[in-house]
């Protein structure tokens, strides 16, 4: 189905409204409650793009990666959540750069989306 | 609103002996969405507090969770502190009768000055007021840190269910991963970090738990009361020192390592010169590694308090996407401190 313009589009316009037109005339509760708006479409904006690429998928393919070379379980649904069962119950070694840089790639990629200025810090 | 001005400034009337208690000014405060914070000023004729007054009152929100301090318990906290010579208001009035305003409620004097952390944070200070303020955080610590149990009157607070309080803590959050039942593998491995590097513990004493930048008032340069004792506990001094120098709690003014204001040094040099205690500075890194993984905790249960239903909020959906921000820093931080840096 053709359907244009596309969404986000349609929610990076309506951002821009709201940052640029109408939170200036509000105050206090009011502008906070804005810019949380304005905060919550941009992580929708940053997410439908990053679907776009491809990016959940390879961050998935890191996290299997490391599970299968770990010869860890990597059947089930969710890598995120066999590698959290494995570091409870010290399958893996905390101290392993390999371990260290999937849990980066996996924050990297939330913060693209939630907050990408935070990775400036 | 006038109704239960009318009420509070009755009850007050009765509490000081007043002849009488006119309501000079009376408003709603910013605060948590467990508690209801009022501002109240009154004119008090003859009494035991004469004259303009201001007071604050707090009672449960309609909607209060039962997941921290109740109201007395609350109320009973801020006395031991009070009495142990911290700066807080003075806790005047418990009230314990739902039958006056609806809700269980105290009064306590009002503190000037605001707790904003961004204007505090950003505010022009000088590097000796730095200093000073810094020192006089750490002070005020100390000062709270001389409460220990045994205490009759706050029998309510559980002692740390180990010998360790880190390690108690490492077991509480593990559980409250468990229940909210998403998988965190940042927070799972720095749990693990946390609970193999365990440092001695130091004295069970009454911590605030919630010692921030934010929940203090400052008019000025000058501290005016520390705010908000609803999650006081027995723990290891320094939880209260990491908690105050967590990232999180710099907004965005990292060098400043305490609350965004000062340096680490100052602030434990201040703890040092009431309690004569020498703090290991890199305990209180490891109890900043702590508070990463607990406001991470606390986020997610926020975000699952909007989720379930049970209170749908923006303010709180948009905590639980915070939680890669204390993630990312728990990765860098550990890193720092196994570099030496």
């Amino acid at each position: 189905m053709i359907n244009q313009p596309e969404t986000g589009d349609l929610l990076a316009e309506a951002r821009k409204v709201l940052l640029e037109s109408l939170a200036p005339d509000l105050v206090g509760k009011r502008r906070y409650e804005a810019l949380m708006i304005a905060n919550a479409m941009g992580m929708a904006i940053r997410e439908l793009e990053q679907r776009q690429q491809g990016e959940p998928g390879k961050t998935d393919q890191a996290l299997r990666a490391y599970l299968e070379e770990k010869s860890l379980d990597n059947s089930g649904a969710e890598a995120e959540s066999a590698l959290a069962t494995a570091i409870r119950e010290r399958r893996v070694d905390g101290d392993d750069p390999a371990l260290r840089s999937v849990l980066r790639t996996l924050t990297k990629a939330r913060l693209r989306v939630n907050n990408p200025g935070f990775l400036e810090r | 609103m006038s109704a239960i001005a009318d009420i509070f400034s009755t009850f007050i009337a009765q509490q000081t002996g007043a002849r009488s208690a006119r309501v000079i000014d009376f408003d709603k405060l910013s605060g948590g969405a467990i508690q209801d914070n009022f501002g109240l000023t009154l004119e008090l004729e003859d009494g035991s507090r004469l004259g303009r007054q201001a007071f604050v009152i707090r009672q449960d929100a309609p909607s209060g969770v039962a997941e921290s301090l109740s109201r007395p318990e609350e109320f009973r906290v801020l006395q031991a502190a009070f009495k142990a010579g911290v700066t807080a208001p003075e806790p005047l009035w418990l009230c314990e009768d739902p039958g006056i305003s609806g809700q269980v409620f105290y009064v306590m004097t009002r503190a000037a000055g605001s707790a904003s952390p961004r204007t505090l944070v950003k505010a022009d200070f000088s590097e000796d007021q730095r200093r000073t303020i810094v020192r006089r955080l750490g002070a005020e610590l100390a000062r709270l840190h001389t409460v220990r149990p045994p205490q009759e009157s706050l029998q309510f607070l559980e002692p740390p269910q180990l010998e360790n309080p880190a390690l108690s803590r490492v077991v509480l959050y593990r559980r409250y991963l468990k229940e909210i039942g998403e998988p965190h593998p940042v927070l799972e491995w720095a749990l693990n970090w946390l609970e193999d590097r365990a440092p001695a513990p130091g004295p069970t004493v009454l911590c605030h738990c919630d010692f921030r930048t934010g929940n203090y008032m400052m008019d000025g340069d000058r501290l005016t009361a520390i705010l908000d004792w609803e999650f006081a506990a027995w723990s290891d001094p320094c939880e209260d020192l990491g908690w105050l120098c967590c990232r999180s709690w710099r907004f965005g003014a990292d060098h400043r390592e305490a609350g965004g204001i000062g340096d680490k040094q100052d602030l434990l040099e201040g703890y040092r010169e009431v309690s004569g205690v020498d703090i290991d500075p890199a305990t209180v890194s490891y109890w900043e590694v702590m508070a990463l993984v607990r406001w991470a905790a606390i986020a997610l249960q926020q975000a699952r308090r909007h989720m379930s239903g049970e209170q749908r909020s923006l303010e709180l959906a948009l905590t639980g996407r915070m939680v890669a921000q204390m993630e990312f820093d728990l990765l860098n931080q550990i890193q720092e401190l196994e570099d030496g840096q």
